[in-house]
């Protein structure tokens, strides 16, 4: 077995997530928080706005006048775009590596947690709260963080986590847990609580896959899984572990989704896919 | 003959065939590949007289399943109306019947995934009834499991390869 605090120390080396990005995480959870709040959190840093600003008035948006300022881009795009343009930009660089254990070449980890990301704001539109949507997105492009540092475990023992997989039908995160004592679940709760991030995103990101009964129960949760599982059945950038998960039928049952739902998401998912592929670029 | 030469001199190219498309060529310095399909599934054809080939890769099975998105638009996302698509721009490109060559690949499942919500399942049923409508035969398939899986079709020698993580390739 792995020595475990080695893994854990190697969380130290992440390129954090910087700290303004778990700031305005925290603030848009909070419903006391103003616009104007946010906007300064923001303008404290040069680089970020700089940034900002450059990727608000980029083609992609094609906004139909300049954006000069930061409340000015809050105001024209709304707070949630804004938000999403602000963790993209703190968290791409990580999550573009390549993954070798996995089977990710580079940026494909992030295609796939951009697209998971989609998928769940899609999700979260007809069967969740409302006001947990951003929760629900910032989750679902977080929940694989522990890959980043258990994929080069992963490289080193793949070969016995395949035959649990294979011969005893374990899924790949069982199996992970079994022969590297731990899983990319349980060490991305770990960066999770190191970043700061919220207790319930870091539930989510420790139960993405739904392996605790008690999770299945949790809707925010319960849907990450589901924007996951849909993109793995795309063959969003799906590596080594493939689709060796468990499917929770009842899951979607509980939630009133049919396949007609169902088959409907996946489509529009696709449908937006190229979409996708231009948010990853910028 | 000049251009023949420049043909087998050109480094071999790489197009990919996202999902809900298909790609069709002639120019044997092509392969086309289908780099990571999970419940679709991926469809190779080769026609070895006149040696051209295609690659269809769809998502779904049934485009009356999906509300919400115009199949006339996106017939390549469906069997029920890709295949149809798929198979009359093969003919048109002078692709005969009686000479395809036929590899199909995917439809993977997760874990207890049974009953309605198995679509990968429904994907293989789909493009089976699809195919069989034309009496087209498949050659090799590799279907189901929870292996995602990289199909790629050479337009040189008509070889088909199929490839699993962790696994050697398969040529047919």
């Amino acid at each position: 077995m792995t020595d475990l605090k080695d893994m854990v120390e190697q969380i130290d080396q992440l390129e954090p997530v910087p700290p303004i990005a778990a700031q305005i995480l925290a603030l848009t959870e909070d419903p006391d928080s103003s616009l104007a709040e946010i906007s300064d959190l923001i303008l404290n840093d040069p680089a970020l706005t700089a940034n900002l600003l450059k990727i608000c008035n980029s083609a992609f948006f094609s906004l139909p006048r300049q954006v000069e300022s930061v409340r000015d881009a809050i105001s024209l795009m709304g707070l949630d775009q804004i938000v999403e343009i602000v963790l993209f930009n703190g968290l791409s660089a990580s999550f573009k590596k390549k993954m070798v254990g996995y089977g990710l070449g580079e940026r494909e980890l992030w295609r796939h947690a951009v697209s998971s990301a989609h998928v769940a704001g899609i999700l979260a539109d007809r069967f969740g709260a409302s006001q947990n949507k951003q929760l629900i997105y910032t989750a679902a492009l977080v929940k694989d963080i522990g890959k980043l540092i258990l994929g080069r475990f992963v490289a080193f023992s793949y070969e016995q986590i395949n035959i649990l997989v294979q011969s005893q039908g374990q899924s790949f995160n069982d199996a992970e847990h079994e022969i590297i004592g731990m899983n990319h679940e349980e060490l991305g709760a770990l960066v999770g609580k190191k970043w700061n991030f919220s207790d319930k995103m870091i539930y989510i990101i420790r139960h993405h896959h739904l392996s605790d009964e008690s999770a299945r129960q949790d809707l925010e949760t319960a849907l990450v899984y589901l924007a996951d599982i849909i993109c793995m059945m795309m063959g969003i950038c799906t590596g080594a572990d493939g689709l060796s998960y468990r499917f929770y039928g009842d899951v979607l049952n509980e939630m009133n989704m049919s396949e007609h739902d169902l088959q409907g998401i996946i489509a529009e998912a696709g449908k937006n896919q190229q979409q996708v592929e231009m948010l990853l670029n910028l | 003959m000049e251009q023949n030469q420049m043909k087998a001199n050109a480094v071999s190219m790489m197009t990919a065939v996202n999902l809900s498309e298909m790609k069709i060529s002639r120019n044997p310095a092509e392969t086309l590949v289908a780099f990571s399909i999970g419940s679709g599934i991926g469809v190779t054809v080769f026609d070895p007289v006149s040696s051209v080939g295609g690659l269809f890769n769809f998502m779904l099975p049934d485009s009356t399943q999906a509300s919400g998105v115009n199949s006339e638009k996106v017939p390549l996302m469906f069997a029920d109306t890709g295949v149809p698509f798929f198979v009359q721009a093969l003919f048109e490109q002078g692709i005969q019947l009686d000479r395809m060559k036929v590899v199909i690949a995917g439809g993977a499942q997760f874990m207890d995934q049974t009953g309605m919500f198995n679509i990968g399942e429904k994907n293989y049923g789909a493009l089976k009834n699809g195919l069989a409508s034309y009496d087209i035969k498949i050659h090799h398939e590799d279907i189901g499991g929870t292996d995602s899986r990289k199909l790629s079709l050479e337009i040189g020698s008509g070889s088909s390869c199929i490839k699993i993580f962790g696994q050697a390739e398969v040529k047919v």
